[in-house]
């Protein structure tokens, strides 16, 4: 039997959804490398100019979710079709809120009033950005692909990512010890590592929808599972 | 069109003689105590196996097989032509009454084989009933509907207003009629004149009713309230229905199966199952990519 298209400006939208979710994803990743390129200059106004950035951003996500809210109101997706737009609804909160990490380190660059960081503190944020990045694009990718694998690996990505906040906490602190950072600066520092982190986070959880999107299962939380044992014991 | 009890004379016409389908199927268990949740541990009324559906030559159905569960919606969907409709008359032979109309492979009633000589098709038809796509009450009045199935089948004439009343109540009508029984059922709205056919099947106290699009000639508001009534009846009947609306069998069914056309070695084209599961799972995560062709609209 020919496959042919009954539901054609349905899909073409869907298509449209999917084509401003890269363009989100990819918004964010440019976003963590001139965020990174800033931090490291200790440029304020650079920074600035990523926080107008985000609103952007914040634009492309409320059109997309208009859109799937427009089509599971007119057009009772079932399937792949619902799959597809439940992933989407929860994709655009994900990397909207992966934007909002981006701008909140640009506003944390302000507070660190360009301060000389030292090389390996650098380093490591070189490192953390790159990470973050990578993350971003391969959940970006993943989505784009629908490749179940790739998305599922992303977990394992992400402990990479968190070992080098643990080294960046580890060295900011010790270079509060060495009185080369401020409490106040070594406050900001530690935050905008935690902003790094939850931005490797957010691709995470871009990877389950995905893999839910691509196999119809619902990822398997550790917690969930626990607490339906709990349930199931005590009735 | 054929009337669900024009069939009982026609069919007496067919064989002469009553024969019990099985004792199983006359001492039938309570209905409505079984949970529908998990179809493994439902009580199969219906197993159909490797089952071919002709007209003379024409080989409308081919190698179905599956199983319908006790009080539970099992809804076909799938394209015109695919062989559904022809696949829900099997079940209470109604094909029997079209010239050239034959089966091949078994479809097992509660255990007996459906199709076996010493079958009464009568006894068959007043057990598993039928709904037709539009609405066919017989030119006589509301109460005298209902009443026609349980006289022929010998119910006293004191316990008849009884059993009237008790089908149209559990049909959802009795309040809209019940101050005009003598009135003709034709001046009843379409979906009225749909949930009196309903009461009609429902009154000789069968065991499965057979929807062939019931709401199809129906406007949206009959359509909810005729949806309601099959979710209320299912506790009381196992409920087989074939429909063209997938929103429909997406919302009252709990199984629903998925036929398709295709070209047999011949190159003729013939109704197959592509997909029987849990309707939730054909509506969320299908398991044969042609299922979900359909059900997207990616097929014409």
């Amino acid at each position: 039997m020919s496959i042919e298209e009954t539901r054609s400006d349905f899909h073409l939208l869907m298509d449209e959804v999917k084509s401003d979710l890269l363009r989100m994803g990819a918004h964010v990743a440019e976003g963590i490398s001139a965020v990174t390129v800033a931090l490291l200059a200790g440029d304020i106004d650079a920074a600035a100019a990523i926080g107008t950035a985000d609103d952007e951003l914040d634009l492309l996500s409320i059109e997309a979710e208009e859109k799937c809210v427009r089509m599971l109101a007119l057009q009772q997706p079932v399937a792949v079709d619902l799959r597809t737009i439940l992933t989407d609804l929860r994709m655009i909160s994900e990397i909207e809120r992966s934007g909002d990490l981006v701008s909140n380190i640009s506003k944390a660059i302000g507070r660190l009033r360009g301060v000389e960081l030292e090389p390996r503190l650098r380093g490591l944020l070189d490192r953390m950005c790159e990470q973050a990045v990578r993350l971003t694009t391969l959940a970006i990718d993943a989505y784009a692909d629908r490749d179940a694998g790739l998305a599922s690996a992303l977990g394992d990505l992400d402990d990479r990512l968190d070992e080098l906040h643990n080294d960046f906490l580890d060295t900011v602190f010790a270079s509060r010890g060495d009185r080369i950072l401020t409490t106040q600066q070594a406050v900001q520092l530690a935050v905008i590592g935690r902003f790094y982190e939850r931005i490797g986070d957010h691709a995470v959880n871009v990877g389950e929808r995905v893999q839910y999107l691509v196999t119809g299962v619902l990822p398997e939380h550790t917690g969930a599972t626990r607490a339906r044992a709990r349930r199931e014991e005590s009735s | 069109m054929v009337e669900t009890n024009n069939l009982n004379e026609s069919a007496r016409e067919e064989k002469k003689t009553t024969i019990s389908l099985s004792p199983t199927i006359s001492s039938m268990a309570t209905r409505g105590d079984e949970s529908t949740a998990d179809p493994s541990a439902a009580e199969v009324i219906f197993d159909v196996e490797k089952l071919d559906a002709f007209y003379g030559d024409f080989k409308a159905l081919s190698n179905v097989s599956l199983q319908v569960y006790k009080s539970q919606v099992t809804a076909f969907i799938g394209p015109s032509g695919c062989g559904k409709s022809t696949f829900l008359r099997c079940f209470n032979r109604m094909n029997d009454l079209i010239e050239g109309a034959r089966v091949e492979g078994t479809i097992k009633y509660r255990g007996a084989d459906l199709y076996d000589e010493e079958v009464d098709p009568v006894e068959v038809r007043r057990r598993i009933g039928m709904v037709f796509q539009k609405p066919n009450p017989f030119p006589k009045s509301i109460f005298e509907n209902v009443a026609y199935g349980p006289r022929l089948s010998g119910l006293k004439k004191s316990k008849l207003a009884e059993t009237v009343e008790k089908s149209l109540r559990r049909s959802a009508l009795w309040d809209e009629v019940k101050d005009r029984l003598s009135a003709s059922a034709y001046g009843l709205s379409g979906g009225q004149q749909q949930r009196l056919c309903i009461a009609r099947a429902i009154a000789v106290q069968p065991d499965v009713v057979l929807m062939d699009e019931p709401c199809s000639a129906l406007d949206p508001i009959a359509t909810a309230r005729i949806e309601e009534l099959i979710t209320e009846l299912k506790s009381e009947y196992t409920i087989v229905i074939v429909t063209h609306n997938m929103q429909q069998a997406a919302r009252m069914s709990d199984q629903t199966a998925f036929f398709s056309v295709a070209l047999d070695s011949h190159g003729s084209r013939t109704g197959e199952l592509v997909e029987f599961d849990k309707t939730e799972t054909i509506f969320t995560n299908p398991n044969d990519s042609r299922t979900e062709a359909y059900i997207t609209g990616r097929v014409g």
